[in-house]
């Protein structure tokens, strides 16, 4: 019975991440096409949350969890899950209300590893897989994003700079509408498979599903609802930073952005080196500006963000190991996670409120 | 490190992704450049100009589908 408390506290909580998931990164999908007035606001986030949904069942074979690539699966439990996630959903709502975009991947990863960390010391950590899977990607994608569309704003005004700029500034924003549903179906089609390898993972190790079991039917749409609404909800506070803070851009810029992008994360997927969509949009917002003018660039923002990757990982740990430490007071029962549950939704209703009362972070600008 | 991450697979991915991104991004620009010449040799009344210009932005077009098509296609087979 208890175990089957967890279990289900363990899939709210899966999908409460879920939400913040597409809540969070909204922005890496829609700011370009938002700022560059490609897309209406409610318009692009509402076709981002549907090729987000659709992008969740294009592939239905569960991409390697996060956990058995970073830590040893044999210390992983529904209560190391559930504190990892709380990691995950706190560092997101920590740096949404900052409106920063981060990593949602690097936080779940940093949450779980914190909380094997506090299950079972750091023998539990598997550095071959943090290191290759994570850390060198975390550093190469805003880089690599970075460069491709700095060389390509180059070229690209080179190429159209002489054409009338009506024209060319339809033909960047159609463009665009392409490059945004390619991010939102990528974005759909990795994010929510984290989610529904999470999940799936807490139903083994509840002994509900036999190891290695497929995603059952329900996992799949659950996940693929989550984060279609999260996206839907839309992360206004980081949507402005993403789409206004960084770089002023015209609709060339913003399509470099997102097609270079989209063209970075699909060619890496192929080659086996899957990036965060979060880092290459970035990046390739700071290329795409830096590319016409490196003085563009905001570049106190762009450290402010970098800033915000680099804590990833160790705070979402922090908060991950103190949510394991809480539950663990409470023994193995369902009282623990009950409680941390109930302290969380607390906590996020403060941060939201406090939020509303002061309004945007920034003014648009 | 070099056992951890294959740093010729690395290299390789770099190189890819970068010719990619840029490439694509190109390839489109290419084609607008086309619609823009095509319109402007239309009403110059260059047709012969302004069917080389149409069929440079289609071949971009074209182009830019399949690459579209091979994403999906990445993102169905991984």
């Amino acid at each position: 019975m208890s175990s089957d408390v967890i279990l289900v506290i363990v899939v709210v909580t899966a999908l409460a991440f879920d939400f913040t998931n597409g809540f969070h990164d909204t922005a890496n999908v829609v700011a370009t096409s938002i700022s560059t007035g490609a897309a209406r606001p409610q318009v692009a986030i509402g076709f981002a949350s549907l090729l987000n949904f659709a992008g969740a069942f294009i592939s239905i074979s569960v991409a390697a969890t996060v956990a058995n690539d970073v830590v040893d699966s044999a210390v992983v439990t529904p209560t190391v899950v559930f504190a990892g996630l709380i990691g995950a959903i706190a560092w997101n709502l920590v740096t949404w209300s900052f409106g920063l975009p981060s990593s949602s991947s690097h936080a779940l990863i940093g949450g779980v590893v914190g909380s094997a960390v506090a299950a079972a010391g750091f023998d539990a950590v598997l550095a071959d897989g943090l290191v290759g899977k994570v850390l060198i990607p975390a550093v190469i994608a805003p880089i690599l994003a970075l460069l491709a569309a700095g060389i390509a704003i180059g070229l690209v005004y080179r190429i159209v700079g002489k054409q009338r700029p009506g024209t060319v500034t339809r033909g960047f924003r159609y463009g665009q509408i392409i490059s945004g549903g390619m991010l939102a179906l990528a974005h759909g089609t990795n994010d929510a498979q984290k989610t529904m390898g999470v999940i799936t993972l807490a139903l083994v190790a509840n002994g509900t599903l036999g190891a290695n079991a497929d995603p059952p039917l329900w996992v799949i749409v659950a996940s693929a609802t989550a984060i279609a609404l999260g996206t839907y909800s839309g992360g206004w506070r980081i949507i402005r930073t993403t789409g206004t803070r960084i770089i002023k851009m015209d609709a060339a810029q913003g399509f470099s952005a997102q097609g270079a992008g989209a063209a970075v994360i699909l060619t890496s997927t192929h080659f086996g080196f899957p990036l965060s969509t979060t880092h290459v949009i970035n990046g390739g917002v700071m290329g795409a500006g830096a590319g016409k003018r490196v003085s563009a660039v905001r570049w106190g923002v762009a450290g402010n963000i970098v800033t915000a990757w680099l804590l990833t990982l160790p705070a979402a740990a922090a908060i991950g190991a103190l949510a394991y430490g809480l539950t663990a007071i409470f023994g193995d029962g369902a009282l623990g996670p009950i409680l941390v549950s109930l302290m969380s939704i607390s906590l996020i209703v403060a941060v939201f409120a406090r939020r509303s009362r002061q309004g945007a972070p920034v003014p648009v600008s | 490190m070099a056992v951890i991450v294959q740093t010729k697979e690395l290299i390789e991915t770099v190189i890819a992704s970068l010719l990619a991104g840029v490439g694509i991004t190109v390839v489109f620009s290419v084609g607008i450049w086309g619609a823009a010449r095509f319109a402007d040799l239309s009403r110059a009344e260059r047709p012969l100009a302004a069917g080389a210009a149409a069929m440079t932005a289609a071949l971009a077009g074209l182009v830019t589908a399949a690459a579209v098509v091979f994403g999906i296609v990445i993102m169905s087979s991984k």
